[in-house]
């Protein structure tokens, strides 16, 4: 039997070795995942229970300068409904309330929303939209809406909260106040205040916190501290006046419908300090209504035609080739330059001077000006416009300023006619913002300041930045120019082209605007003529406070095209608007006014009242008033009975004489 | 341990409802806020006064300042 024994033995290392061998294998798989990728897979699971999580820092708001919001991120909501979470018995039972409060609310009608939820719950929709993007007032009435008050579980309401940027002031000035926008690859589209400033100071930096996974879809911070505290973005302050704000909106909006035009902008600004206080850019929708479409003010680089003759002229009278009573002859409405015909309107104005030429808006007189005295040296005059940055954009904060564009000699758009053409305002393209900046310098005595939207950047109540005024250009030209153009501005709305817009209330001064549009080809510009109505001034005429532009595009012409007409009145409305917004101040030294008068009868009063309880005092010689105010004090309660008025001529009961109480006393004054 | 580890995590709950709430808040208040700015603007206001025959007027106020006696 030992041959077995042997076997069973040979068998049993057999076994034992294959065991050891598969012992050491387990062992060294264990060293080498403890050891060798242990790194690794110590990773992998911090991955699936840790994670680092971004903590998204608070978007600053944007404030008006009386601190009103203009742009502040809150919570919107989107409501869903889980069709066919909710039993089939409480279904139909609910429908039909659920689809008469949808109706209510939403304005479709009530079967409607039947027939669609119907069709969601048979197509087994769990994520059927009911409402997007809605306030938390609207939310807080969906909630409670039959079948959805119900909840998740018993009637499928799943609400997505996502925070949205909001206008509070809606569509007023929505263009300029603005947004930032970044998509998922990264790219931003950045308009207006908001976008402009986002990087710098309203998006603040992104936080981190490492949390651990613990149930119910809810991760727990892991240290108490963050990794990285997130860091608020600032709160920027703009320089909009939220009143002033409104008037321009409104009246830009009323005449634009008015006159059924295509698009529209109105700027006011601070004329000692360059602040914008309103700016507001409308344009009409297929529909015919309007809205905040573009920043036409601040990107649309146009022709601006007759406010430029002010610039013109400036430049004249400045380089001393013309006076303002040299007399320019305008003939009569037609005039040839080079061969080609430049017109007046009317039937010309003849003979007049030059500050008349610009008051009535001659562009044959304006044309006449310049095409005389630079003609042969047309540099004089574009070097003139380059000292005043008038081929240069203004370098504004909002992104998408347009460019200037003023041909010079050698240039594709440059001719023999090009002078004469731009001396009232064609041939050469500039912003509304930029004409605003020229004329808002005449009106702060000749020194060019850069439009600016924002003055402060703040964190709370700690100022992190302050903007001040960025001049330009220290002085435009010499104080007699500046009187003299000024003056001419003031007449034009008195006596000139800008004379149905004259209050008498207040004052105001500026240039009106008449513009051709899209004439490149004249044959179809005839039979549908465009126009750019503006306006270009500042008010009140004398010390001015506020410039203000307003360009308005492309007018019905058979309601009227003028600049006075159509530009005008948005112009006055908001120059009114301030004026009776600011409190006339009368100063006087003081209330108390010596009456020698006056102060003896209160003596007399004084004493009288003092001596006399129950006993007549004489009151005669004393005034009425004080002589019925003594009576009626007296101990004894008397009745008086009073004749006329004025002085106390006779009493019906004798001085020192005793009263007796109900007693009636006479007294006759005159 | 095991249950200061429980009592963190029902904090954490309790905070993320907090912040819901502070968020839906901050959304009411915004929400009304925007009504009273909508309420207060002049061009409303002379929507609604326009009814009962008030219009804004065309002369500003007049402020009278009284220097004051001590300057004398």
């Amino acid at each position: 039997m030992a041959i077995t024994e042997t076997n069973i033995l040979n068998r049993l290392y057999f076994v034992a070795g294959c065991m050891f061998v598969f012992a050491l294998a387990v062992v060294f798989k264990l060293c080498s995942i403890q050891f060798i990728e242990g790194d690794l897979y110590r990773e992998l699971a911090e991955k699936r229970t840790v994670k680092h999580f971004d903590i998204e820092p608070n978007r600053g708001n944007v404030y008006s300068v009386d601190g009103s919001l203009l742009a502040t991120s809150i919570p919107k909501y989107d409501i869903r409904i889980d069709a066919i979470q909710a039993k089939q018995t409480v279904f139909d039972d609910y429908l039909p309330a659920l689809a008469d409060s949808l109706s209510a609310y939403k304005g479709k009608s009530a079967s409607y929303y039947k027939d669609i939820l119907r069709k969601a719950r048979a197509k087994k929709n769990r994520y059927f939209l009911l409402a997007r993007n809605i306030s938390y007032s609207e939310y807080l009435r969906m909630r409670n809406f039959p079948l959805l008050n119900k909840g998740a579980i018993g009637g499928g309401l799943i609400v997505e909260q996502t925070t949205r940027r909001e206008h509070p002031m809606g569509e007023i000035a929505a263009r300029s106040i603005g947004y930032e926008r970044i998509d998922e690859n990264n790219y931003a589209t950045r308009v207006g205040i908001d976008g402009a400033f986002g990087e710098k100071y309203l998006q603040g930096k992104k936080g981190k916190r490492l949390k651990q996974k613990i149930g119910n879809g809810q991760w727990k911070p892991i240290a108490d501290f963050d990794q990285v505290e997130p860091k608020d973005g600032y709160d920027v302050y703009t320089t909009i006046d939220v009143n002033v704000q409104d008037i321009a909106h409104h009246s830009l909006l009323g005449q634009l419908e008015k006159y059924e035009a295509e698009h529209g902008c109105v700027v006011v600004m601070d004329v000692k300090t360059g602040e914008i206080r309103a700016i507001s850019n409308l344009a009409k929708t297929s529909k015919g209504t309007y809205y905040e479409k573009l920043n036409y003010a601040v990107g649309e680089s146009h022709e601006p035609g007759s406010t430029f003759k002010t610039i013109a002229m400036m430049a004249a009278l400045e380089d001393k080739v013309i006076d303002t009573s040299t007399v320019i002859d305008t003939k009569n409405g037609r005039k040839m330059f080079y061969g080609r015909p430049i017109n007046d309107s009317g039937k010309g104005h003849g003979k007049i001077s030059a500050a008349k030429a610009l008051e009535v808006s001659s562009n044959i007189g304006l044309a006449t000006i310049v095409n005389d005295h630079y003609s042969k040296k047309p540099e004089k005059f574009l070097d003139r416009l380059s000292k005043w940055k008038l081929d240069q954009p203004l370098g504004v904060s909002i992104i998408g300023e347009g460019q200037p564009d003023i041909p010079r000699p050698g240039a594709e758009n440059w001719s023999r006619n090009a002078l004469p053409s731009m001396a009232y305002g064609y041939n050469l393209t500039m912003t509304p913002l930029q004409t605003l900046a020229f004329y808002n310098a005449i009106a702060n005595d000749g020194e060019l300041i850069k439009p600016r939207f924002i003055r402060a950047v703040k964190s709370f109540d700690k100022n992190i930045e302050t903007f001040k005024k960025e001049v330009l250009v220290d002085k435009l030209c010499s104080d007699k120019t500046l009187n003299e153009i000024k003056d001419i501005l003031k007449n034009i709305v008195i006596r000139g082209t800008g004379s149905r817009m004259y209050s008498e209330t207040f004052s105001m001064a500026g240039k009106t605007g008449t513009a051709r549009t899209d004439y490149a080809n004249y044959e179809e510009w005839k039979k549908d003529k465009k126009y750019i109505s503006s306006f270009a001034g500042y008010f009140p005429a004398d010390n001015p406070k506020y410039s203000c532009i307003v360009v308005i595009h492309k007018p019905s012409t058979q309601v009227g095209y003028y600049g006075a007409d159509v530009s005008g009145p948005v112009f006055k409305r908001i120059a009114q608007k301030i004026y009776t917004d600011t409190p006339l101040i009368d100063e006087v030294n003081k209330l108390d006014f010596d009456n020698i008068l006056v102060e003896q009868d209160f003596e007399n009063y004084f004493t009288n009242a003092n001596n006399y309880k129950a006993l007549m005092p004489s009151v005669v010689g004393m005034p009425a008033m004080d002589a019925i105010a003594l009576l009626e004090n007296l101990q004894v309660k008397v009745k008086v009975k009073l004749n006329g008025s004025g002085i106390i001529k006779t009493q019906s009961i004798i001085k020192h004489q005793k009263l007796k109480p109900n007693q009636t006393i006479i007294l006759d004054a005159s | 341990m095991i249950a200061s580890s429980h009592s963190a995590d029902k904090k954490v709950h309790q905070i993320a409802k907090l912040t819901n709430e502070v968020k839906e808040l901050r959304s009411a208040f915004v929400d009304g806020r925007s009504k009273l700015m909508q309420l207060k603007k002049e061009s409303y206001m002379e929507v609604v006064m326009k009814e009962k025959n008030i219009s804004i007027s065309l002369n500003p106020p007049t402020k009278i300042r009284v220097k004051s006696s001590k300057e004398d």
